[in-house]
């Protein structure tokens, strides 16, 4: 195996990235050689889907299969190698019908399907050890020797900004969102890589076109959101447990937190949201089953003492599991592309299984006293909806600076910099957050600004939609470009959402972005390089000399 | 006593037990303790029944260093494994610094030590002259009502008047209703054997576990061949209904022993599974059938004598769960270790304990 597509990748002196038996996250090689192939497989099918969307035939199921492959190969999504070698056959199927597909558009059309790349013609060995054979070809690293590390690192920040693109893309299909231009931009980028490309420059526009089409999927997740459960409001949430039966719902995947919502109404069960999932209680129409009692728990990387101590069952709806320790592992449940090996695995939203485990297990029977409470549900909508008293207090040198610091939280030592760069933020600055990164300060007494507080929490790592907008809305009022406003964005990264994210804000022309708590392994010095000059994207130093240099003044 | 000896006698040798998931996890053990209790003072979870040398439940390998190995039971270690380096933790005191290889995932170590919960006799059901399906309902606890466990892992059971304490593996999948299945062979002049000859519904059995490490390797795609002589089908009956609601995709079959005819049980219910798990292929064998019997005559071992290397010739590398009566368990240990395949084995002993 070798993978360094999170920030958790084994580094050393001489080498970085996962290539033993076992990556840092705990997925094994076969899992990682299968998933590999799972993508060269996806590659292949986009090569003719691509092909036949010029001749005029088009098929979005394709498209969500993409999608849906990609997501399961996200970093702590699914650890489960026979749903992989399922997938790998239910991929040839598909291969095959989109060939076939692709071939009768052209003969319609008389031309030729014309030369597709490698990963068309591939076929996938149906006996396990020949398919781990065929692994090395898949490999992110094919080519290495002779198109070297950048060329290499850059294919690499495509798939990876493409397999967020692709979990995004999936939530919001799971929302009824979808659009023709998403499905082509995806099988655009996985031709586009099926033909191994070697011009770096032209890899560089490629990812910040990823970006645009990320910010168009964004788009699309949050009118999901929005359309289906209502424009966030600010929205008290209670951290501390209510005595009661209890289920867990983890990940970011709305729609099956409200399935659950709906089939456990009046059952005296008592929901809670776990991780990226708290931002549910903002939405009007999730907020108002009177059972999503609370949130419990902090990110991702806690999840193993909290789970062991939570009294009721589990739901990973996506992103960020980790190995299921005994204590718990008879009552964690996955959904959607979430997988453990011997973890049981419910689909279509029938959640009876974890309903009826909820009822057997004992639930909250004490709580603390003192009964905790963050607010949160500041979107787009709700921020905008006071606008005028932000610009008001901007002009009025009220809020001197606005500061983003969001993404994602992981066990690395080095994140306690956002905890230590938030609590320094200045009196008269605003503190915008979004991703499980805010869990390293969604509770320090910030205070606010007149009406308004000084930690707004936006959502999700994908409502950096709200967050562009928002920005996009005040360098309007002002009448000034982004990087004009007292706005400077501090983000966390781990996985691919991430990646894709920051293409994102690079694509808008974000500049000075502040990345940690390290950079990703793909990217390269000479990367790096390009792109500090054309954005001034940098590593995170120490919280005392970045906030001084965004406010503009040298470190005390 | 001097300080210098007192500091002798408490020497402490650091051991390193490389666990089956392939970590390594630091113990101190002193010269005048043994193993299994020096894990357990720090707090992890080793599987024990006896703790004096004679179950094996404490199996496990000395990769290096310098060790005694006190008095034991040549069922539960026998001399050639001995030879080999195994040996029981329960019995095993250190001379120096141990590498250890056990049997289990350090995640299993780490997890909180067995319960113990009070159970009554729902259901008890004779399948043949001397086998009994027994169903207990165990009594809900602060925990909840249910009962976890990994399928293959026993319990073990003490009578009502105390005393008697016996292991027996859970034949059934982990549920919310706390209910636990059994196959038990009644042993002759056995002493729980006697107790459930008369044994009536609702009467009460103190239950404690889970324990175990005779689990399925979830994360192997390999082919699962199951070996099952008598009861041994319990823990491997367990496997199978999990593979079944899991819809694991591993192809599998079960090679399933007994004497003859009249000592088949569990035939419907292995049917039913077959709708659940279509790829399960069953291969019934009868040492010695009395009647016109078309199904395989010999031992799961004779049969696997007879399929395995062609398996092997095929590129096919199954994974072997092997449970029953400790003559079975040997013969198939040998028979995968002439073959390569002692790395991919799982088995459990139904020792006396
Ligand atoms: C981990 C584990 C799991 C087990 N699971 C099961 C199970 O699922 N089903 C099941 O039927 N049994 C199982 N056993 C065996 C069980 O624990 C008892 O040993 C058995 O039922 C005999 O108990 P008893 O009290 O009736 O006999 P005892 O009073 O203990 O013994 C009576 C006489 O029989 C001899 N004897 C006892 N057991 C055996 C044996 N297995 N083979 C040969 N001689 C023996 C004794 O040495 C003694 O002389 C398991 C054992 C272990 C260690
Ligand atoms: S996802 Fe991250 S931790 Fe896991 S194998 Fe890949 S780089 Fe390593
Ligand atoms: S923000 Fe990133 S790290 Fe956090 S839960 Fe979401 S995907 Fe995982
Ligand atoms: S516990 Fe060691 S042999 Fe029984």
């Amino acid at each position: 195996m070798f993978c360094y597509q999170c920030e958790q990748t084994y580094r050393s002196d001489h080498a970085n990235g996962c290539a033993t038996s076992r990556g840092v996250c705990g997925k094994d090689a076969q899992t990682a050689d299968l998933q590999d192939l799972l993508i060269h497989e996806l590659k292949g099918i986009a090569c003719y889907a691509k092909r036949a969307r010029e001749l005029g035939s088009v098929d979005n199921t394709v498209g969500g299969f993409l999608l849906y492959g990609l997501f399961t190969t996200l970093t702590n999504v699914n650890f489960n190698a026979a749903r992989f070698t399922a997938l790998l056959q239910e991929a040839a199927t598909l291969r095959e019908r989109t060939q076939q597909r692709c071939t009768a558009a052209a003969q319609q059309q008389g031309v030729a399907v014309g030369p597709l790349a490698a990963p068309a013609h591939f076929v996938p060995a149906s006996e396990l050890g020949q398919l781990l054979q065929q692994a090395p070809q898949a490999a992110i690293t094919v080519g290495l020797q002779e198109v070297g590390e950048d060329v290499v690192g850059l294919r690499a920040l495509i798939l990876y900004g493409l397999k967020g693109v692709a979990a995004y893309a999936h939530h919001a299909r799971m929302l009824g969102q979808e659009s023709d231009e998403v499905y082509a931009g995806v099988e655009a980028t996985l031709a586009l890589l099926a033909a191994e490309p070697t011009d770096a420059d032209q890899l560089l526009e490629e990812a910040l076109a990823l970006g645009r089409l990320n910010l168009k999927v964004m788009e699309l997740l949050d009118a999901g959101n929005t359309g289906s459960f209502g424009a966030p409001q600010p929205t008290q949430v209670r951290l501390t447990p209510v005595i009661g039966k209890a289920i867990l719902v983890s990940g970011h995947d709305l729609a099956d937190l409200a399935a659950l919502l709906e089939q456990t109404a009046g059952m005296g069960i008592n929901i809670y949201t776990h991780g990226e999932m708290l931002p549910a209680h903002s939405y009007p129409e999730l907020h108002k089953y009177p059972h999503l009692v609370g949130n419990y728990g902090g990110a991702w990387q806690d999840q193993q003492q909290e789970f062991a101590a939570f009294p009721g069952p589990i739901l990973m709806t996506s992103n960020c599991i980790i190995e299921p320790q005994p204590r718990y592992r008879q009552r964690i449940f996955t959904t959607g592309p979430v997988g453990w090996p011997g973890v049981r695995h419910l689909e279509n939203h029938n959640f009876s299984p974890l309903i009826q485990a909820a009822q057997a297990l004992p639930g909250f029977t004490t709580v603390p006293e003192q009964e905790e409470q963050i607010t949160i549900g500041f979107g787009r909508s709700a921020v905008l909806g006071v606008a005028d008293s932000v610009i008001e207090a901007v002009k009025a040198g009220a809020i001197r600076h606005f500061f983003l610091v969001g993404g994602c939280d992981g066990a690395a030592p080095g994140r306690n910099y956002y905890t230590d760069f938030v609590r320094q933020t200045p009196q008269d600055t605003v503190v915008l957050t979004l991703g499980c990164n805010k869990y390293r300060f969604n509770r320090e007494p910030l205070g606010s600004i007149g009406e308004i507080p000084r930690l707004l929490d936006m959502g999700q790592c994908n409502d950096s939609y709200s967050a562009i907008k928002v920005a996009t809305a005040l360098a309007e009022a002002f009448e000034c470009d982004l990087n004009e406003l007292p706005l400077s964005l501090v983000v966390s990264w781990f996985e691919q959402k991430a990646a894709a994210v920051l293409l994102t804000l690079l694509a808008l022309g974000i500049r000075n972005i502040r990345l940690g708590p390290s950079l990703p392994a793909f990217i390269t010095p000479t990367v790096l390089e390009r792109l500090t000059a054309a954005f001034g994207l940098r590593p995170i130093t120490s919280a005392e000399a970045d906030l001084a240099a965004a406010l503009g003044r040298s470190a005390a | 006593m001097t300080a210098a000896v007192a500091s002798m006698a408490a020497k402490q040798h650091e051991i390193t037990l490389l666990t089956r998931d392939g970590q390594r996890r630091p113990i101190l053990c002193g010269e005048e303790e043994n193993l299994l209790a020096a894990a357990t003072r720090q707090g992890l979870t080793l599987p024990s029944l006896c703790r004096e040398g004679s179950c094996g439940a404490c199996h496990a390998r000395a990769l290096e260093g310098e060790y005694q190995l006190g008095p034991h039971s040549t069922s539960a270690l026998s001399a050639e494994a001995r030879e080999r380096g195994e040996i029981l933790l329960c019995r095993t005191a250190p001379r120096g610094p141990l590498t250890i290889v056990v049997e289990q995932d350090l995640a299993a170590m780490e997890a909180p030590a067995p319960t113990e919960r009070s159970a009554e006799i729902v259901a008890l059901e004779r399948l043949t002259d001397d086998t009994v399906r027994l169903e207990l309902q165990l009594s809900a606890t602060a925990e909840g009502s249910g009962i976890q466990f990994e399928p293959g892992q026993y319990v073990t059971l003490t009578l009502p008047a105390g005393g008697v304490t016996r292991a027996y593996s859970i034949a059934n999948t982990a549920n919310w209703e706390g209910r636990l299945e059994f196959l038990i062979r009644r042993q002759p002049n056995g002493r729980f054997a006697h107790w459930l000859a008369s044994a009536q519904l609702g009467e009460p059995l103190q239950v404690c576990g889970p324990n175990g490490s005779f689990v399925l390797d979830e994360a192997s795609l390999s082919p699962r061949w199951f070996v099952a002589g008598g009861t041994g089908l319990a823990p491997i009956l367990s496997m199978l209904r999990w593979m079944g609601e899991l819809q694991a995709p591993q192809p599998a079959r079960l090679y399933f022993g007994v004497n003859d005819e009249s000592q088949l049980f569990a035939m419907e219910v292995l049917r039913d599974l077959q709708l659940q798990l279509p790829q399960l292929q069953l291969e019934i064998c009868l040492w010695r059938p009395q009647g016109e019997w078309q199904g395989f005559v010999g031992t799961p071992l004779a049969a696997l004598e007879r399929d395995l290397p062609e398996a092997l010739a095929r590129g096919e590398q199954p994974d072997l769960y092997l449970c029953g009566p400790p003559a079975l368990v040997t013969g198939v240990e040998q028979l995968a270790t002439s073959l390569g395949l002692a790395e991919r084995l799982r088995s459990e002993r139904f020792l006396p304990n």
